[in-house]
């Protein structure tokens, strides 16, 4: 809740997921950055912000289904029928 | 004949190049539909997209910054094009890389008055700051070092300590009983805290119009100030303020910057929480809450406010959601109404208008800045424009 | 002609419009000269307008036509300028009309279950009206939150979920349309505002959507609305390879289930590539090779007993189900599935900003796998020539509910900094060869965004053989002086002197 700009400018440390992808925060993957030295160069990117984004992302995407239906079906639920 | 080479537009190109071919190859163009601006004008030239493709023509010699320097004007500051954008919304964090359009038109408003190229309302309003080290908010309305304090006569509170409560130049001067209510209930939660000691605009709106210099100026000594008095936290009502402390500042100082930041709206949701504040007296009101554009879509602020709103009895609350509310403006950012208050009053208009269809007699806000022109238009539709923290005074049974 | 600042003409549409609403500023026309079609923007400024006016009504714009149509100065009618074809850039300059103020709702008509709107709104915007009703316009092309209605007739848009509600023709029952004199018609079946079937007169319908402003400009539409769905259901599927995928994209499309509302298959290469940077798929392993989704609409009962019979036809066709979160999410970004310029990457991998080209085609089903290779091999040897191009893949979706053809797309990236007149002629040879695959095939060159760009223009005479020399002497008739959108479509044939 209270900024303070040396916790903001320090991400957790990054783990290999696969040759072009890194994982900091959980369930969030970067880029590798090696993969953005030569054209175009990564942006000063405080914790704040990526979280902001990320909870924005998952906000936006179930406005955008309920915007276009009541309700979503669960095709887990739909499976465990069928297999009854 | 100048080399085309060192053109300044030639040198901004290359520094915004990546961000404005981020904008420009994509062609989304889904900042259109939520900007403020764009919504009651129709009028593309002054949509977010067309704001990066402009440095693809300055880097191509195409345009001059004198030939698009009055388009920038058309931008409240909101960041509804930033969060709504798909290069921040499905790839921001992943590439590190955002679109920033607020940065982009500050820097261009930047590069204008560099230039020499002026807005009359914005230079004008930024000279009566320099003088008074306080915004000119309304004509009238007397504005000097000497009553940046005025608003908390009577309510004696400590100059300096640890922590300080910082009040925008609306605040201050004009919407006094906002920051007098947070007075009141931080005093009533137990929470010490204190006032600056030669407070200073915090150097915003500067930055925001294009006077760079002045706003460095300005957070200069207000840094300065902190540190002499031995401050270690700032304590901010205005949203204004908040992205200002926290984006600005950390700009101008790097590293060496180490004063905690505190929004206030967050504070008070936590004190209730905790117990340490109980809203008891009802307000028998309708109402409807506005996302502070710079708290909602700029740092994803919204939970708390719908949290003491929720703690308030009496209350019949009618939300609108966070997302739908990307959409939604009160035109007061971004000296927008200092240059062009017809839009503002339009933008205010719009939003007024969708709290009306909800049946509200009141729209809550949390943003001082929006307040005014908010409540300009609410007038019209008998709809009350009252702020957040002022309500969750009243229901604490403390007058402002 | 070129319109010159000082022109009595301006004077005359400042006259008509209000002087703010005429602009002749560089960066006004500027933005206005661009869309996300394959775009040689080393070359922007050829493309720009002389001028752009921003009518309020359907009259303003018949002044403004009168007037174009007396002078002989060109008009490009502009909305959303989200088109993936360039229908909304000017190539000879004039009058750029933008509609976008034209965006008023007129009417909800409950009983008749329709809408008359300014087609200067936006599907989105139109949608959080009328949810208030419980009701929804279903035209959702990828471009959803952007596009515009206006934008959306004059391309004869591509629906997601077109398998459930029908495409943009289907839903626009009719429009006020102004012709290139300034005669203002109403266009639908018949001569009915809400009438959705008529045999009256020649369908005239047809005729006045997609012709990508080369005929006039649509002002005010009524459009046909549906109860909001009250249940969705979004099922992603991983495959180990492409040939099951595309059997299960067909055996879910012939099912005949009547809430289904699309399926889209995924290749290999649309795989590797969502591989670099989207969340769903980082983490599959690299057994999944092909992808089909599917999207059912309706109401709960339905789609819940239409979802497991398309879950069983999955299941049987060796499809592994990819969970609830990643069925969800990636369903709901498809309502605005643009690219990322980033997801462009050199050929030593590096992330470089690319243009999205998508290239799109109407291809039946039984002759998708061949076109897919044809296409690949095109777009590989683009990016053997240079590291301006890279291949991001294809989706192919479903067009209609039977199965029979689908919008084809192989989506390419350009890097645009780099972009110069050999790789520009490159890029356009690729698209003629794209239209050419196509044309092999039996299918047409576009589905959904128009075939009136650079290079695949030169074979629409080919695809559509004597039927295009009908176009020619349409666009005769009805612009007998070519004011509208000049040189579109080839269509300047139609002024050619006869032999």
């Amino acid at each position: 809740m209270t900024y303070r700009h040396q916790e903001e400018m320090s991400p957790p440390p990054a783990r290999r997921v696969t040759d072009v992808a890194i994982t900091r925060f959980e369930h969030v993957y970067e880029v590798e950055p090696a993969l953005m030295t030569e054209h175009v160069t990564q942006q000063s990117f405080p914790n704040w912000d990526t979280l902001r984004l990320v909870r924005s992302r998952a906000d936006h995407l179930a406005w955008m289904h309920r915007h276009f239906a009541g309700k979503v079906i669960s095709g887990e639920e739909l499976l465990h029928d069928l297999d009854e | 004949m100048p080399d085309p080479d060192e053109r300044p537009e030639k040198e901004f190109a290359e520094e915004w190049r990546d961000a404005a071919y981020n904008c420009f190859s994509s062609g989304h163009k889904f900042c259109r539909e939520v900007c403020p601006v764009m919504q009651v004008t129709r009028n593309e030239s002054w949509s977010p997209t067309a704001f990066h493709a402009n440095v693809v023509a300055m880097e191509k010699g195409e345009l001059e910054v004198a030939d698009v320097a009055a388009d920038y004007v058309n931008c409240t500051g909101c960041g509804a094009c930033e969060v709504r954008c798909p290069n921040s919304l499905f790839t921001g964090d992943f590439y590190r890389f955002r679109t920033r359009t607020v940065d982009l038109v500050k820097a261009v408003r930047g590069l204008a008055v560099e230039q020499g190229v002026h807005q009359p309302g914005w230079r004008r309003w930024n000279q009566l700051t320099d003088e008074r080290r306080h915004e000119p908010v309304l004509d009238g309305t007397p504005v000097d070092q000497g009553r940046v304090r005025d608003w908390a006569e009577g309510l004696e509170l400590p100059i300096g300590g640890e922590s300080i409560l910082f009040v925008d130049c609306e605040a201050a001067f004009v919407r006094t009983s906002v920051p007098r209510s947070v007075a009141r209930i931080l005093s009533l939660a137990g929470y010490e805290f204190g006032l600056m000691n030669e407070q200073w605009c915090c150097g915003g709106p500067a930055a925001e119009m294009g006077y760079d210099e002045q706003a460095r100026r300005f957070a200069r000594h207000n840094l300065d100030d902190w540190r002499a008095a031995g401050v270690r936290r700032v304590l901010v009502l205005d949203p204004h303020d908040y992205i200002t402390f926290t984006e600005d500042y950390p700009r101008y100082f790097g590293d060496a910057y180490d004063i905690e930041i505190v929004l206030v709206v967050e504070l008070l949701a936590e004190l209730i929480r905790e117990g340490r504040l109980t809203p008891h007296v009802p307000v028998e009101r309708t109402v409807t809450y506005h996302d502070p554009c710079r708290l909602n879509k700029r740092k994803g602020v919204w939970r708390e406010p719908r949290e003491i709103l929720r703690a308030i009895p009496g209350l019949t609350f009618h939300d609108v959601d966070r997302v739908s509310q990307w959409s939604y403006c009160s035109g007061g950012g971004g000296g927008l109404p200092v240059e062009k208050p017809e839009l503002t009053a339009k933008i205010s208009e719009q939003r007024v208008g969708k709290a009306a269809e909800l049946g509200v007699d009141t729209l809550v806000s949390a943003c001082p800045w929006a307040e005014r022109p908010l409540s300009d238009a609410g007038r019209a539709r008998s709809i009350d424009v009252v702020d957040l923290h002022e309500l969750l005074a009243e229901s604490l049974g403390v007058s402002p | 002609m070129t319109v010159l600042i000082g022109d009595p003409v301006l004077e005359e549409l400042r006259g008509i419009l209000g002087p703010e609403h005429v602009l002749t500023g560089k960066a006004d026309r500027l933005n206005r000269a661009r869309v996300p079609a394959p775009f040689p923007v080393h070359r922007w400024a050829e493309r720009m307008p002389d001028l752009v006016v921003l009518p309020a009504s359907t009259e303003e714009v018949a002044e403004v036509l009168r007037l174009a149509d007396a002078l002989r100065i060109p008009v490009v009618p502009r909305d959303g300028g989200t088109g993936l074809t360039d229908g909304a850039v000017p190539l000879r300059g004039g009058i750029v009309v933008d509609v976008k103020r034209i965006n008023q709702i007129k009417e909800i008509d409950l009983g008749n279950r329709t809408c008359t709107v300014g087609v200067g709104i936006n599907a989105l915007k139109l949608n959080e009206v009328l949810a208030r009703h419980g009701l929804i316009y279903p035209d959702d092309p990828a471009s959803y939150p952007c596009s515009l209605v206006g934008g959306r007739i004059g391309t004869s848009g591509w629906s997601l979920i077109g398998s459930r509600y029908g495409h943009t023709r289907d839903l626009v029952l009719s429009f006020d349309h102004v012709l290139p004199g300034g005669r203002v018609i109403h266009v639908g079946d018949g001569i009915g505002r809400k009438i959705t079937k008529s045999s009256s007169g020649y369908q005239l319908k047809h005729l006045f959507m997609g012709h990508q402003g080369t005929l006039g400009i649509a002002t005010e539409a009524t459009l046909k609305l549906f109860p909001k769905p009250e249940a969705e259901f979004s099922p992603f599927w991983a495959f180990e390879d492409y040939d099951s995928a595309y059997r299960a994209v067909g055996a879910l499309a012939r099912a005949g289930v009547a809430t289904f509302a699309g399926a889209v298959l995924f290749d290999e290469w649309k795989v590797d590539y969502l591989r670099r940077d989207d969340e769903a798929y980082i983490p599959q392993p690299s057994s999944v090779k092909a992808l089909v989704c599917a999207a059912l609409y309706g109401y709960e009962d339905e789609v819940r007993a239409g979802g497991r019979r398309l879950l069983r036809i999955a299941r049987s066709l060796g499809a592994r189900y990819l969970g609830d979160e990643i069925s969800e999410g990636d369903w709901a970004a498809r309502h605005d599935r643009y690219a990322t310029p980033l997801h462009g990457r050199t050929k030593s991998g590096q992330v470089v900003p690319m243009s999205w080209h998508c290239e799109d085609a109407s291809i039946n089903y039984t002759r998708l796998p061949a076109v897919r290779l044809a296409w690949h091999e095109i777009a590989a040897r683009l990016r053997r020539e240079s590291d301006v191009f890279d291949d991001w893949g294809m989706f192919a979706y479903t067009n209609g509910a039977t199965g029979a053809d689908y919008l084809t797309e192989i989506d390419i990236g350009i890097w645009e900094q780099r972009l110069d007149d050999t790789a520009w002629a490159a890029w356009v040879r690729a698209k003629r060869d794209l239209a050419a695959v196509t044309l092999e095939h039996g299918g047409s060159i576009s589905a959904c965004h128009g075939s009136c760009r650079e290079g695949e223009v030169d074979l629409v005479p080919e695809e559509l053989g004597g039927g295009y020399d009908v176009m020619l002497a349409v666009k005769r008739a009805i612009d007998p002086n070519n004011i509208m959108n000049p040189g579109k479509y080839l269509l300047d044939q139609a002024y050619a002197e006869e032999p």
